[in-house]
């Protein structure tokens, strides 16, 4: 940062903007590493940003959105610190840019305290301007290093296979393992973009009255989730007891079997879709046992002096009171009648679903503190057993080092006295780490069908009078540049949770696929291909009745305002 | 009452107490299991959970809490077993926190009497 940087907070902000969106239209397969170390930087950056402006009006509790992120990052940080891919070496510098351009706002806003929300209207469609931006900075990086992740990906499994066949020397090759662990970390950064696209898209518009903001207020589930994840990243991150594994592993296995009864009772109510939930249902289903029997083997490793971290057993506390009475009655889960009666039930589902989403994050650090946590011991004659199923497991499938290996002595089993995790017992936990990762993602997918967010994007539209500023927030400034080859690539290229309307260069998720799909029927070339959530969508299907309906989405300029504009076929629906 | 002030009988009161609420918790977990994914139960499985991590902070590093297996395979037996020894805890002057346990303990004997999981 340089002592003859003029620029406003404003202009700090829009050059983050800019350079976030070039992140995006340059997201080479070479960046995607550079970028993931850079990450931890720009989030840190944005937090510290983040916790001296005025606090947004839409946030009444002090619920802060971008602690529940900054946990996420300094996980991704403390990961690849570890050693995990891509491991140390150089940053991005459109990324670091963004991180010290947020730390020089932040040096600006700070001498001036972090006043009152109180204020005009106006005032407070400011103050939740500079938090759209700031979020929508960091959710378009997200994207731009999701997309650098997948190239990098694609371009891993080319060399792969290329040098395979001219048969390059095995240390010249990338290896499957580290095409997995780019995989897993694609997975990570998109757990992180549903969440900022979360705070994005579920604003509460800003209006007159003040009491209507207040009645937007976060529910106690809400508050109680959000506290959680954040405090489950800490204890994580402070070399945890195995005690500490067990309460993380059992308040997940809750959240997701809550997420199942509730998300039941939307589609009993008609809320949902019933289709979504058949195929929702045994998701959450094998989520919850991935994360029971993870809390099972964890609990074998504690012992009597086992103590669990009194701010994680607080945060547990709120969740399991919250969920008790937004969901129990006395004989055990509420109907879905009663559940109606006391929740907001797309609220509550959105909420649940989107913790889900933060939990992928959750199960990635359990799965390093498997693999990485040096204090991890735990009693001999359990390590013992544990040790040698696993290795037997291995040795079967060829592995030859833990031939003829003891795992304990004697005397350590006579004592049980806690002894260190040797690398089978290590592998077990981490086998059921990635079952827990992969039932999660699973379930997140099967989940983002349902997300309100499009709901909520649509209802919008009555709000747009006092939701104009932010929307141009989100929307990347490009002049109208249809290019409408890249925008079929990318839509090909994308994942069926990811999804650019290039048009306006807006990134939305499938969250905003039925706005997107409305859209897309102005947009799109006669004879492109949809993915699949567009094509599901049933909104796809109808006329769009006004622009207003996807003007969150849409851009003032978009094609879907000018006459003349080709529209698909409908045999692409 | 913080750890450091806790009296050897007050210590060994709790130190039982973490006990039947750890057995207590096992019975419940092994009921969830048996009952499959989506179980109710796990809310007081939880709640067994926390007010055992709850009164095993409670405790000075140097007090052991391993001792025998309480005898009982009723969750609810075990429950309120601990409410009675919380209940015999009269330091004067009990901290906040020790408050909070017995009142604690005294929902999830509620809860097991009336609910699912007793």
């Amino acid at each position: 940062m340089s002592a003859a940087d003029h620029r406003t907070v404003g202009e700090l902000l829009a050059d983050s903007e800019v350079l976030a969106r070039e992140t995006l239209l340059d997201a080479t397969p070479d960046h995607a590493p550079a970028m993931v170390r850079s990450w931890n930087q720009l989030v840190g950056s944005a937090a510290e940003l983040w916790a001296v402006l005025p606090s947004a009006p839409d946030n009444p509790s002090g619920l802060d959105p971008l602690e529940r992120l900054r946990a996420v990052g300094e996980a991704i940080g403390r990961s690849v610190t570890a050693g995990h891919w891509p491991g140390q070496g150089p940053t991005d510098e459109r990324l670091t840019q963004i991180a010290d351009n947020l730390a020089r706002a932040r040096d600006l806003v700070e001498p001036y305290g972090r006043p009152s929300q109180q204020g005009s209207p106006e005032t407070q469609r400011d103050i939740q301007d500079l938090h759209v931006q700031v979020m929508h900075t960091l959710y378009v990086a997200t994207h731009g290093t999701a997309v650098a992740l997948r190239a990098h990906v694609t371009d891993l499994q080319q060399r792969l296979a290329a040098e395979e066949r001219r048969r390059q020397r095995l240390a010249e090759r990338p290896t499957a393992l580290e095409i997995t662990a780019a995989q897993d970390m694609i997975a990570r950064f998109d757990g992180f973009e549903q969440l900022a696209g979360a705070y994005l898209f579920g604003l509460p518009p800003i209006l007159a009255n003040p009491d209507q903001v207040r009645e937007a207020a976060p529910t106690r589930l809400e508050t109680a989730l959000a506290a959680w994840e954040v405090q489950a990243h800490r204890t994580l991150a402070t070399s945890p007891d195995p005690a500490d594994l067990v309460r993380v592993a059992r308040v997940q296995a809750l959240i997701t079997s809550t997420a199942g009864v509730l998300t039941e009772a939307a589609a009993r109510k008609g809320d949902i879709d019933g289709d979504i939930m058949q195929r929702l249902a045994p998701a959450l289903e094998a989520n919850q046992v991935a994360w029971g029997r993870a809390a099972k083997r964890w609990g074998e490793l504690t012992n009597p002096t086992s103590r669990t971290d009194i701010a994680l057993v607080g945060a547990a506390g709120e969740v399991r009171a919250a969920i008790a009475a937004a969901a129990t009655n006395p004989t055990g889960w509420a109907t879905a009648d009663q559940l109606a009666s006391r929740v907001d039930l797309p609220k509550a589902v959105k909420i649940l679903h989107l913790s889900m989403v933060a939990s992928i994050d959750i199960a990635y650090v359990v799965r390093d503190t498997a693999a990485d946590h040096p204090g991890l011991a735990a009693p001999a004659r359990i390590v013992g057993m544990r040790a040698q199923g696993e290795a037997e497991i291995a040795i079967e499938q060829g592995e030859t080092r833990y031939e003829g290996v003891t795992w304990t002595t004697p005397r350590q089993i006579a004592a049980n006295q806690p002894i260190p995790l040797p690398e089978p017992a290590r592998r077990g936990l981490i086998n059921l780490a990635d079952d827990v990762i992969a039932t999660t993602n699973h379930a997140v997918a099967a989940a983002a069908q349902l997300h309100p967010s499009h709901v909520e994007a649509a209802n919008r539209s009555g709000h747009e009078a006092h939701r104009g500023r932010s929307v141009e927030g989100l929307q990347i400034g490009r002049p109208h540049d249809p290019r409408l080859g890249d925008h079929a690539d990318e839509l090909h290229r994308a994942s069926p949770r990811r999804l650019i309307d290039i048009t306006d260069q807006t990134v939305v998720t499938s969250n905003q696929a039925a706005p997107v799909a409305a859209g897309l029927r102005w947009h799109c070339p006669p004879g492109m291909k949809l993915p699949k959530p567009i094509r599901e969508c049933a909104r796809y299907r109808r006329e769009p009745q006004t622009r207003t309906g996807h003007q969150g989405i849409a851009s003032k300029s978009s094609p879907a305002a000018q006459p003349g504009r080709q529209r698909p076929k409908e045999g692409h629906a | 009452m913080s750890r450091q002030r806790m009296d050897a009988d007050t210590a060994e009161t709790v130190a039982g107490v973490v006990r039947l609420l750890r057995r207590a918790a096992e019975l419940v977990w092994a009921g969830v299991d048996a009952e499959g994914a989506g179980s109710p139960r796990q809310v007081l499985g939880l709640g067994i959970d926390l007010a055992a991590d709850e009164a095993r902070n409670l405790l000075p590093e140097a007090i052991p809490v391993d001792g025998p297996v309480p005898v009982g395979d009723e969750p609810a037996g075990l429950l309120r077993s601990a409410e009675q020894l919380l209940r015999r805890v009269t330091t004067p002057g009990a901290g906040t926190r020790l408050h909070g346990l017995r009142a604690q303990v005294a929902d999830l004997v509620r809860e097991v009497n009336t609910g699912v999981g007793g």
